[in-house]
């Protein structure tokens, strides 16, 4: 037996996946069947299977454990508030979490009727003109060309904003070492981008000293500042997480600079990490 | 990725030939040597316990299905013999999945309503506490592995390729790594992955 294919191929791994085709999947039964050699590899890849399977299913329900308990923290904290600061915060909370979202989307969604209406208008003036001088046939084609452009925009932001209030699966999660030492030519990690656009969850693990919170910046190719934010805060791995939408980011290298804010202290520098973006594949 | 038939069926100098000793034990069977039957069942007796667990059976079907396919190659052999004695790994494999088809076939045709009674009893059981602590123990041999890995790219590798199960090119692509790397990854976690559990413990059953 040519134990060095199977190696090559992972022809243990794939016959334990179900990946193998039926040819293929004959001869390695026929081979196993008196070869003890992979019959203890399809052990150890069967036991390697599963402890990877449930070592993550594991951690997500921990994570799960951690979220359910956060929440649970706000609201002890709500309870032991007085009446009025209860109210208060509850205020804020719904203004932060459904109002100002909304108010925003409104917005854009006005911006875009706006746009839409005037170049509508343009339109109208554009006919009346042509109608009268009978000479931008041509030129009313573009505008009506736009005018369509407009429309697919404010459809798909439509879209884009009713797709944000869904949940989401498939995510994207990339885990970032801060760059030690000088810049390395070309980054380790890569993140492909999504064929639609969607959230991707980025994971800093930030080394000691650990400050109280932590500013993050985050700067396409060229050093052009996309997003910042303040007060973040590690979770119980020492690590940072943030949740990114995907149309953020463009194909090119990405910086991640995150800073300690010390209390009543200077920022200090916590770490750099740099990632390449993929084209959609 | 096809493997031929020839790398499939020619070990590579570490143990005989499996076409000569085939051959070799179908012809003493049929000359009525007990001690060949012996040997056939001691060479293919695991390989063919763990085929017939791959096909689904439940360990008591396995250990029954187990038997009968010693039962009925052994007579064959007894009494016809093989046209290629090289090709006996086959004919067991053959006759084994045959078995299991069949068993199948019978449980359907026994079944035509749904029994609540039985229906309950047919659930799965719940993991013995042995059984929880030993997949426990694999998934902590995997979390130290992983902190043992010298790169973040090693361990996205690992990941990926084992939760997600994402295909190796994508992988290799995705991590800008050649076939040679990942293999060299894959392996080098595969033995340390034993070593840590041989040193803390046994392997989980399925």
């Amino acid at each position: 037996m040519n134990h060095v294919d199977i190696e090559e191929q992972q022809i243990a791994e794939r016959y334990v996946r179900g990946k193998l085709t039926p040819e293929e999947t004959a001869l390695f039964e026929e081979h196993y069947l008196s070869c003890q050699e992979c019959l203890d590899r399809l052990d150890l890849a069967e036991s390697m299977e599963r402890g990877f399977k449930r070592a993550a299913g594991q951690d997500a329900a921990q994570l799960a454990t951690v979220q359910k308990v956060k929440q649970l923290a706000v609201v002890a904290w709500l309870a032991r508030l007085g009446r009025s600061r209860q109210v208060a915060a509850l205020l804020m909370i719904v203004f932060v979490v459904a109002i100002l979202p909304g108010l925003f989307a409104l917005r854009q969604v006005r911006e875009s009727d706006r746009e839409l209406t005037a170049t509508r208008k343009a339109l109208e003036q554009e006919r009346g003109r042509s109608s009268l001088s009978a000479q931008s046939a041509a030129e009313t084609e573009k505008l009506r060309a736009d005018l369509e452009a407009s429309r697919r925009d404010l459809a798909r932001e439509q879209e884009a904003h009713a797709a944000a209030a869904q949940p989401q699966g498939n995510v994207p999660i990339l885990f970032l070492d801060a760059e030690r030492g000088a810049s390395a030519a070309e980054p380790t990690h890569r993140l492909r981008l999504p064929r639609s656009p969607g959230w991707i969850v980025l994971a800093l693990e930030i080394d000691p000293p650990h400050q109280p919170a932590y500013r993050v910046t985050l700067r396409k190719a060229g050093g052009k500042e996309v997003w910042h934010g303040d007060d973040l805060r590690l979770d119980e791995r020492d690590a940072l997480s943030l949740s990114v939408p995907s149309t953020l980011l463009a194909p090119g290298d990405s910086t991640l600079t995150v800073e300690g804010l010390p209390p009543g202290g200077k920022p200090v520098p916590a770490g750099r990490f740099v990632f390449r973006v993929l084209p959609a594949g | 990725m096809v493997l031929s038939a020839s790398t499939m069926s020619t070990d590579a100098g570490h143990e005989p030939d499996e076409g000569l000793v085939a051959t070799d034990l179908v012809r003493r069977i049929q000359a009525g040597d007990a001690t060949a039957e012996g040997e056939l069942v001691q060479r293919y007796s695991r390989g063919l316990g763990y085929l017939l667990r791959r096909l689904g059976a439940t360990p008591d079907l396995a250990d029954d299905l187990h038997q009968e396919t010693f039962r009925i190659v052994l007579e064959r052999l007894r009494t016809k013999g093989l046209d290629e004695p090289a090709g006996l790994a086959g004919f067991l494999r053959g006759t084994a999945r045959n078995l299991m088809i069949a068993e199948r076939r019978k449980t359907a045709r026994r079944r035509t309503d749904a029994d609540d009674e039985e229906l309950a009893q047919a659930v799965h059981p719940a993991p013995s506490q042995l059984s929880t602590v030993l997949l426990d123990e694999e998934a902590e041999t995997v979390r130290r592995l992983i902190r043992e890995l010298p790169t973040d790219r090693d361990r996205q590798l690992l990941l990926r390729y084992y939760v997600s199960e994402e295909a190796k090119e994508s992988l290799c692509s995705d991590l800008g790594l050649d076939s040679l790397h990942f293999n060299r990854v894959l392996f080098r976690a595969r033995q340390r992955f034993k070593e840590i559990l041989e040193r803390h413990g046994t392997v989980a059953s399925p």
